[in-house]
């Protein structure tokens, strides 16, 4: 590990200013992706900014819904009663995720913030545009079955490795960030991580220095129907090979509200709207279902190993469709 | 005091599980070692050609750096395997990515790592071996290895009704023992200590001798707790050498701890094979004809290849069969023995082709092989020891509630799961090694303690507790009376955990020692004794306080006319989720006939690991390596996916009571190998029958049940 200095922030303030004027700091809380980073080398940061003192740790009914602390673990917050009772996809989608020991130290908004987990991106003698901007990606010519169907470009190939992002792109939730200036913004989730592009360095809009301090999660109808689905190498810690997050609202046994996020496909957590469109004012069955998961799936562009993803990606969307309305 | 020394074979937890719980256990690198600095190994990036420079000189300035070793400066040592020890930095060959090109010596392990980070390595690349795909095309009988033939499997084969031909594939996978290598190296004069965990002190203790010129005894071995090794702690890999010549350049001890990242390119791996089998059989279900044929790679630089196709010689009875094997040469780190090195590969191509003649024919799979059971061993003509194949099939057959299973495949739903089941059987050999063991008796009164020693080596599998069982119950002591001292190459040699030949050949050399003891105590005194008397009570008619006996055991002389095998049959119970694909083992069964089981706790727990890693082996595990550059890319738990607990549904254990006379005196078979043997198939198999979707590519992922 290279050398770097420590910094406890006492609070939200200080510790944004700490990072704005180091263009070389971040932020720590949990660590459970940093730390592994740092000692392979991927990431160097030269100071690292510990906010785990910051006062960030509610979970409470906010507007109707709920908001969630940035710095909340991710087991409290799956297992929080308000969570648990009103979004329960969410539960089910942090649980889905890494081990019980990882979800005990990770924060929910580190959790947001967790890089990719393709091996090329993660072996330092491996180009990769992402941590190298401009070396090249290995990945695209080489063993690429883990990597993206939607949204990739000829930069990276990449997926976003988050179960709790794919939920809460599903649920709209807003995240709340505080910059330099002192002053909040809101980024609408589905807007919070980015697409590749030529930019692959980027995972998300954050600007260097801004912090998470909660997502916000409105008021939700889904609670009664929605499953989170993840299709995985091995039955616990294993990251996705496709994930689905749905959710319906129904109303006189019509769909009235359709989410449908997809894990393990993008760059990003993948919102499948040709597909919850497909499902408005619909009746929930299986025919209707497939409709939705054929539609999500038609703009899938796949590479040489994971041509797979496209069939598992239509089951897996049938199956939690089936299993959010009951009938798996 | 009868049930006190009666003691062999009961489920007596580990001596050592104490030490072990409470981190008291010495494992390699916990030594405490004063002065001690730490190296870390700088790994090549390509996987052939040559070095034309390495830029040591910002590393050599980092901060804590004392050494800097390369191809330029290193201590010239003799190559001393050619398996284990490709990287040992005698000259500027490049033979595998990964390949070991500088060690870097620090105050700390961190200064050490950072440091590697700034160390500059130009390489002239040469055409590199590193698609498989590309190079089994190439493959060629290796020279030592002719076919194994029997009657004529061609013109069997051809002439027969009913026939399966298919080819079968098992990935690279890699052994990783919980403890991953390491050693200290501790420099006096010419003579080195080295505190490293090895399942074969003798092995280690030779190597690195050769290697730097040494005596063997010049090279002091300590290594009593090893953290798993599976095979991949079998001898001096190069992190030993590497260690022994950075304490030796530095003048003082030295750990080096091989990172989990680097397990993949330091210590072997099992290698990729290519199985085709060809089976043919009667209508009435008897075999006809028999064909295994390997195709695996190796080395550039040395030939290792897993005997996949010994169990095709002598689990059935098979008039014609033709067993063969191909190699191509990679550029990629030495293959070498890993758990059920040959049978458990092998194992799923024959268990598997056994399965699907099987369902050809309409008859079910267990009756299949009891139908098909051989009288004898017919690769050698020699009878069995003694063999368990048919109990192990009938009695596994009733745990798993096999009346359960629905001949065609789809036949069976839980909710979403298609629910199947599968059956394998197998096997292992049996040997006894020589092994010497010092047994020390000190005598207060009636109170008599002993000290067994030899240099054997416990892999967590309960090594420390069968040597106190034996000399307990063989000396009629209690076990607390017995102090066992292994794995320290001072002692008197042993065999070492390898091959299930540990249990056996340290056992019996024990219980050898302790009867020794007991005749030449009798052979000191004319007192006449109406009933046996107690070994406090011979020392104390030789009037002797202490008293020490060494013997060099051996297998018996009649051995060799049997074949002798531990023998076994798995049962599996899976869930395939219909439309993901993803594979459960909601319960699976073991039944082992392996002789006399030292320990049920232990050997229990033996047999549920070989499950546990069958199931790995069927479901998660694979080592991938980029064609391109041959480098793995599945560099973590995170993507080599051994199994986690959810993967693991109910494991049962049961053995099959065997008094075998011939195997060795106290009847003992081994199981550590056995105990995965047949695992992957009756998985494999179980998933046939669950969605009649045949998987002949390991591991069977979800994409492959789409």
């Amino acid at each position: 590990m290279r050398p770097f200095k420590f910094t406890q922030a006492a609070d939200a303030g200080s510790a944004v200013q700490a990072v704005s004027f180091n263009a070389g700091a971040k932020f720590i809380a949990g660590g459970s992706n940093l730390l592994d980073l740092m000692k392979e080398g991927v990431e160097n940061p030269t100071e690292l900014v510990d906010i785990t003192r910051l006062n960030l740790t509610q979970i409470k009914s906010a507007g109707g819904g709920v908001s969630i602390g940035a710095l909340a673990k991710n087991t409290d917050t799956a297992n929080h009663p308000l969570i648990r009772q009103d979004y329960p996809l969410l539960t089910q989608a942090i649980l889905a995720g890494a081990s019980a020991q990882i979800r005990n130290m990770a924060t929910n908004g580190g959790n947001l913030l967790q890089r990719t987990r393709c091996s090329y991106f993660y072996d330092v003698a491996m180009q990769c545009n992402k941590r190298e901007p401009g070396t090249g990606c290995a990945a695209i010519g080489g063993i690429n079955r883990n990597h993206a169907i939607f949204g990739a470009s000829d930069k990276c190939i990449a997926v976003n490795p988050s179960d709790m992002s794919v939920a809460l792109a599903a649920l709209d939730a807003v995240v709340k960030v505080r910059g330099a200036d002192g002053k909040e913004r809101s980024i609408p989730f589905t807007d919070f991580h980015r697409l590749p592009g030529d930019a692959p360095e980027k995972d998300n809009n954050l600007q260097h220095g801004e912090l998470i301090t909660s997502i916000e999660l409105p008021k939700s109808n889904f609670a009664s129907h929605s499953y989170y689905l993840k299709v995985r190498d091995r039955a616990s810690y294993a990251f996705a090979l496709v994930s689905v997050a749905a959710a319906l609202e129904l109303s006189g046994g019509k769909i009235k509200q359709a989410r449908i996020a997809m894990g393990g496909v993008a760059h990003k957590p993948w919102r499948a709207t040709e597909a919850e469109k497909v499902l408005i004012g619909k009746a929930a069955t299986e025919e209707n279902f497939k409709a939705a998961a054929d539609a999500a799936m038609k703009s899938a562009k796949p590479l040489e190993y994971n041509k797979f993803k496209i069939e598992l990606g239509k089951r897996a969307i049938v199956l939690a469709l089936r299993r959010a309305t009951g009938k798996a | 005091m009868a049930s006190d020394t009666k003691v062999i074979g009961e489920a007596i937890s580990r001596i050592d599980g104490l030490l072990k719980v409470t981190g008291a256990a010495n494992y390699g690198m916990d030594w405490p070692i004063r002065n001690v600095a730490y190296a870390f190994i700088v790994k090549s990036t390509i996987a052939a050609g040559t070095i034309t420079d390495i830029d040591t000189a910002a590393a050599e300035k980092s901060p804590g750096v004392i050494a800097v070793i390369t191809h330029k400066n290193a201590t010239k040592v003799v190559a001393y395997d050619p398996m284990r020890g490709i990287g040992i930095l005698q000259d500027n060959k490049i033979n595998f990515y990964g390949q070991n090109v500088a060690v870097l010596v620090a105050e700390t392990f961190e200064q050490a790592r950072a440091a590697a980070r700034s160390i500059k390595v130009s390489y002239q690349n040469a055409d590199s071996k590193t698609d498989f795909e590309k190079c089994v095309a190439e493959a060629v009988r290796p020279a030592n290895r002719n076919d194994a033939v029997r009657g004529d499997f061609d013109a069997a084969f051809n002439a027969a009704e009913h026939k399966v031909d298919a080819t079968y594939s098992t990935p690279i996978e890699h052994h990783h023992p919980m403890e991953p290598h390491s050693a200290i190296a501790v420099w006096e004069g010419d003579n080195l200590t080295l505190y490293s965990a090895t399942q074969v002190v003798g092995g280690v203790q030779r190597g690195v001798a050769t290697a730097f010129g040494l005596k063997p005894e010049q090279v002091h071995i300590i290594s009593p707790h090893v953290g798993g090794g599976f095979g991949s702690k079998g001898g001096a890999w190069t992190n030993v050498i590497l260690a022994a010549m950075a304490a030796k350049v530095v003048n003082r001890p030295v750990k080096l701890a091989v990172t989990r990242q680097n397990m993949f390119n330091s210590v072997g791996l099992r290698q990729q094979n290519r199985q085709h089998l060809r089976v043919a059989a009667t209508a009435e279900g008897k075999l006809s004809a028999l064909g295994h044929d390997t195709t695996q790679f190796t080395t550039t630089t040395n030939e290792f290849a897993e005997s996949c196709g010994i169990l095709a010689t002598m689990m059935y009875e098979v008039p014609n069969s033709r067993v063969g094997y191909k190699s191509a040469a990679m550029n990629v780190i030495a293959p070498t023995f890993q758990r059920g090195p040959g049978e458990s590969t092998g194992s799923f191509a024959l268990e598997s082709a056994i399965d699907e003649m099987a369902y050809a024919l309409k008859m079910d799979p267990v009756e299949f092989r009891i139908k098909n059971e051989p009288p004898k061993d017919l690769s050698n003509n020699k009878p069995w020891s003694s063999r368990a194949t048919v109990e192990c099939l009938k009695r596994g057959a009733e745990m798993i509630g096999w009346k359960n299973r629905k001949p065609e495949p789809r036949q069976n739903r839980n909710g979403d799961n298609l629910v199947g089941y599968g059956v394998a059987s197998g096997s292992y050999p049996s040997r006894q090694s020589p092994t010497s063991t010092l047994l020390k008796l000190a005598r207060k009164g009636d109170d008599v303690t002993a000290s067994v020693e030899l240099a054997a080596s416990d892999i967590g599998t309960g090594a420390h507790t069968i040597i106190a069982q034996t000399a307990a119950e063989t000396l009629g002591l209690p076990m607390s009376k017995v102090a066992v001292k292994i794995g320290d190459s001072a002692l008197p040699p042993a065999a070492g955990s390898v091959g299930s030949i540990g249990a056996a050949s340290f056992c019996n050399s024990v219980a050898d020692a302790c009867n020794q003891a007991k005749t030449e105590l009798q052979a000191k005194t004319d007192r006449k004794w109406l009933i046996a008397p107690t070994v406090a009570q011979l020392m104390d008619a030789a009037s002797l306080n202490e008293y020490q006996t060494r013997v060099d055991a051996k297998a018996p002389a009649d051995a060799a006319k049997y074949s002798s095998h531990a023998f076994n049959a798995n049962f599996s119970e899976v869930w395939v989720n219909e439309l993901t694909g993803m594979v459960r083992v909601h319960r699976h069964v073991a039944v082992t006939g392996a002789g006399r089981i030292m320990n049920a706790k232990t050997a229990r727990s033996q047999v549920i690991g070989g499950c546990v890693w069958g199931i790995g082996m069927a479901l998660t595990e694979e080592s991938i390596m980029d064609p391109r550059w041959g480098n793995f890319i599945t560099r973590s738990f995170a993507d080599y996916h051994i199994p986690a607990n959810l993967d693991v549904g109910t494991i049962d254990v049961a053995f099959i009571p065997e008094e075998d006379q011939f195997v060795n005196k106290l009847g003992i078979k081994g199981i550590g190998e056995v105990g995965i043997v047949g695992v992957a198939a009756a998985i494999a198999n179980a998933v046939f029958n669950a969605t009649g979707k045949r998987v002949r590519d390991l591991p069977i992922t979800p994409d492959k049940l789409l």
